[in-house]
């Protein structure tokens, strides 16, 4: 049995709808077979005004134990660091998730909004966003860089632009089975058994990325994202095509480069003109490169591969 | 008796914060106030980026309709860039935007809203224990197979786009994809899958070809009759448990609609216009005025934004692309002024008008529609017989779509050419676009205006901007506003009834947080709005 309440910033609610499309364990199961008790959604809550308040009151008063807090959205601090707006049940969020991040167990950030301040927090930022303990890359964010929630533990950060449901909700699983304690999250606080690998590693374009062999315009039936259209499967943490989205695919295998929404920097470039679905390049050589590999690497990588290159590889195979 | 105030903060399961003020008076609701509480500023982010920066971002004003953004987001640019597509492009997108309408018919009926059948305040009704039994919150039989099958049409989604929600795949020229063989017939088996585990089985009790017949509301009426598997499917115990708690009875609206149509023939707008968009449609647009019952042409040059009960200080009455917003320092509520960031859309000339399925499905019933075109009178039949509309009907319309996007997704699947092209290279260029389309809960559009290849304007008008706006500078309230008077209140500390109406439109604030170009820089956009 673990109490679970689910509140949104500054969100879209992708999170809320990506963490529906799970099956195994759906929502239902969670509730049903794992104990959860989903205190409150805003999607999904019965309880409305008032009734509501009072059961937020009771959370932050510690009557109600708060095992696990979910915040999807950025903290929206405009105007001038008031919160007014994002109101929320009659005050600012930001008060709301000030209160309860310091009764709840585990605090988890799900999305890059609530991770990073992902997009409403891009320049010119003019809702004043920020994500729970980070904004962007640098630490801090509306905690502050020292918040521990009750567990020990600082915020469990699940990125992406949404996060998969899975990422979801297996950490909820593991906490309520008792297991967050083996939890290991890496620098940026996110959970080493999702951010370790990188979106690249399962890509079905993995021959042609090695090959130096590219899509150089949409709708190709074969060739690597990476050296025209912009991809950054190679420079992400994230396992999208370890654990595939909607059980289906992934944004590469369907043909679309990773945007990198797993990582702070997201949305990169903070798309510039010139920047959208186009490779960056700095005398040819990309912009960003491969996770740890450098130019004069890269170079002699690339020169192999295209003299190793079989003849194939020009051919289509997503037939 | 005297008036009570009541302010609901928040109403909830609207998807985004929806505050609604109600004064109620012998238990009925007198006059209402609608108010967004949350901005985010997306169209301030967008302006001077990429002009395709659309694409990443708009998806993600919305993560309930992030297709149905998508979907205007590349229609816009195609428009604004003069780009030509393949037909399979068309369909493609199309896909898209069809799944993600399929998913959301479940996810909403019972995760949002049949919930509150279950509400104690029912529990004299003769269908309350089985209600319960069916629909409660994670543990109701019914409510579990809809909530978990919802997921299953937006798998489709990711055979083409490779996600859901949040893909981009749709860009000016075409689509990113290019479907295989076994990417089709994975999407069949997938539709195939939700058909017989829970369209038939679980909302008809009878078959899609049976449902296909019912042509007006004695049909339904007959049809409700005819076996005990169509009475108490989840359709018939809707339709019937609606009726006992009086939802047929209020909720009615402006009774004025609009609906800007989608679905472009794939043969019929490889070449997008603004202009020419009207009639390429498969699924046909208009404004349909129930008082005078006549339908007009819906005109994206004649939507404008009044703002004087919104927090912005400017002239109303501006057409989106025209406006230079002049928001208000601070946000504080005030009735009688401001109280919202949502602005009032209106029609320069049939006014304010209600979004959603019911607009569509009323459009649906206009005259002259071509044998490639839907037509579809059941829901006119019915808003004619009952009176109008009610929170009862307006549910029923959204749900009666399913039949015409599932055959839609078996007629794509049929058309994909798989060894057509996807794609064709565009030319960026400068100019003004505009994209639109019918999300699941209504009229959505997007302009841009593209200056020396960057944004310089984007602007977005949701269907919850149309339902959910405060008055306008005329002083009329807004739909939703209008729906709710009329409403009775059994219980002033547990008002469900306002949660029916509000939930009838399927509101979503997230997408409605709505701000404006602010061409005099950056001091402006700090106070930018929704």
């Amino acid at each position: 049995m673990a109490n679970l309440l689910w509140l949104q910033g500054g969100a879209c609610s992708g999170n809320t709808m990506s963490f529906l499309n799970a099956e195994e364990p759906s929502v239902c199961d969670l509730v049903t077979d794992f104990g959860i008790n989903i205190l409150w959604h805003p999607s999904l809550g019965m309880e409305l005004g008032d009734d509501l308040r009072r059961l937020l009151n009771r959370v932050i008063a510690g009557e109600i134990a708060l095992d696990i807090l979910v915040f999807e959205g950025t903290v929206i601090c405009a105007p001038n660091g008031t919160g007014q707006w994002n109101r929320f049940a009659g005050r600012p969020m930001k008060e709301w998730v000030a209160e309860l991040t310091r009764v709840a167990n585990n605090v988890v950030a799900v999305g890059d909004c609530a991770t990073w301040g992902g997009i409403p927090a891009m320049a010119p930022n003019p809702s004043e966003s920020v994500g729970l303990q980070f904004l962007k890359r640098e630490q801090g964010g509306f905690l502050g860089k020292d918040f521990r929630a009750k567990s020990g533990f600082p915020v469990i950060n699940i990125p992406g632009c949404p996060a998969h449901p899975d990422w979801i909700s297996q950490i909820v699983v593991a906490v309520a089975t008792g297991r967050g304690g083996e939890l290991a999250l890496d620098e940026m606080q996110r959970p080493k058994t999702f951010f370790t690998s990188f979106t690249q590693t399962g890509c079905t374009r993995n021959m042609h990325f090695s090959y130096k062999v590219s899509a150089t315009e949409f709708g190709q039936r074969k060739g690597c994202l990476f050296y025209d259209l912009g991809c950054r499967g190679p420079m992400t943490r994230s396992p999208c095509n370890r654990i595939l989205w909607n059980r289906q695919s992934s944004k590469t295998r369907a043909g679309m480069p990773c945007l990198g929404c797993t990582e702070p920097e997201f949305p990169f470039f903070d798309l510039m003109p010139g920047t959208v679905f186009r490779t960056q390049t700095v005398m040819g050589v990309p912009r960003s490169m491969p996770t740890g590999v450098d130019k004069i690497g890269y170079i002699k990588l690339t020169t192999a591969a295209k003299a190793a290159a079989p003849r194939w590889v020009e051919d289509d195979i997503f037939v | 008796m005297s008036t009570v105030t009541l302010d609901i903060s928040p109403v909830g399961r609207v998807e985004g914060d929806l505050d609604v003020r109600v004064d109620i008076k012998d238990g009925v609701v007198v006059d209402a106030w609608t108010h967004a509480e949350l901005f985010r500023g997306l169209e301030v982010i967008l302006r001077d980026k990429d002009a395709q920066a659309g694409l990443v971002v708009t998806p993600r004003a919305c993560g309930i309709c992030g297709a149905s953004h998508l979907t205007c987001a590349a229609w816009a640019l195609d428009t604004a860039w003069g780009t030509t597509l393949p037909r399979n492009a068309i369909l493609a997108r199309n896909i898209g935007q069809l799944t993600e309408s399929l998913q959301s018919l479940p996810r909403h009926h019972y995760g949002l809203f049949m919930i509150d059948y279950t509400n104690k305040a029912y529990k004299n009704s003769r269908y309350y224990d089985e209600a319960v039994r069916r629909w409660a919150p994670y543990t109701g039989k019914h409510y579990e197979i809809g909530v978990t099958i919802s997921g299953r049409p937006v798998e489709i989604y990711a055979l083409f786009g490779g996600q859901w929600p949040h893909s981009s795949y749709m860009v000016p020229g075409g689509v990113m994809c290019s479907p295989t063989l076994t990417d089709v017939t994975r999407a069949w088996s997938i539709l195939e899958h939700f058909r017989r585990n829970w369209i038939e089985p679980v909302w008809l009790g009878c078959s899609l070809e049976r449902y296909e017949e019912i042509r007006s509301y004695d049909d339904l009426m007959a049809w409700l009759d005819e076996k005990p598997e169509h009475a108490n499917s989840d359709l018939g115990m809707f339709w019937r448990m609606s009726e006992d708690i009086g939802l047929d009875g209020y909720g009615a609206g402006p009774e004025r609609f609009i609906s800007w149509g989608y679905l472009p023939h794939e043969d019929r707008y490889q070449n997008p216009t603004i202009e020419g968009r009207a009639a390429a449609l498969i699924s046909r647009g208009g404004i349909y005025d129930a008082a005078a019952d006549r339908h007009f042409p819906a005109l994206q040059a004649g939507v404008r934004e009044d703002v004087a009960r919104a927090w912005y200080e400017e002239p109303g009455g501006l057409h989106p692309l025209e406006r230079l917003t002049q928001p208000t320092a601070d946000n504080r509520t005030d009735y009688d002024g401001r109280y919202t960031w949502a602005v009032a859309v209106r029609d320069a000339e049939h006014g304010r008008l209600e979004a959603g399925a019911l607009a569509r499905n009323l459009v649906l019933a206009q005259p002259g529609a071509d044998p490639w075109q839907l037509s579809d009178s059941l829901i006119y039949d019915m808003f004619r017989k009952m009176g109008g509309a009610s929170v009862a009907l307006r549910q029923f319309a959204r749900m009666h779509e399913i039949p015409k996007i599932y055959r839609e997704i078996e007629r794509i699947l049929r058309e994909l050419r798989l060894q057509d092209p996807w794609y064709i290279k565009p030319t960026e260029q400068d100019g003004v676009g505009w994209g639109a389309t019918e999300a699941i809960r209504g009229a959505l559009c997007h302009w841009i205006d593209v200056k020396d290849g960057k944004i310089r304007n984007y602007q977005i008008v949701a269907p919850t901007t149309w339902n959910v706006g405060p008055r306008d500078n005329g002083g009329i309230r807004g739909p939703i506003e209008t729906a709710l008077i009329g409403t009775p209140i059994a219980d002033v500390n547990d008002p469900v009834e306002v949660g029916h109406v509000c939930r009838s439109y399927d509101s979503c604030l997230v997408c409605t947080v709505h701000a404006h170009d602010a061409r005099s820089g950056k001091e402006l956009a700090r106070f930018r709005t929704a």
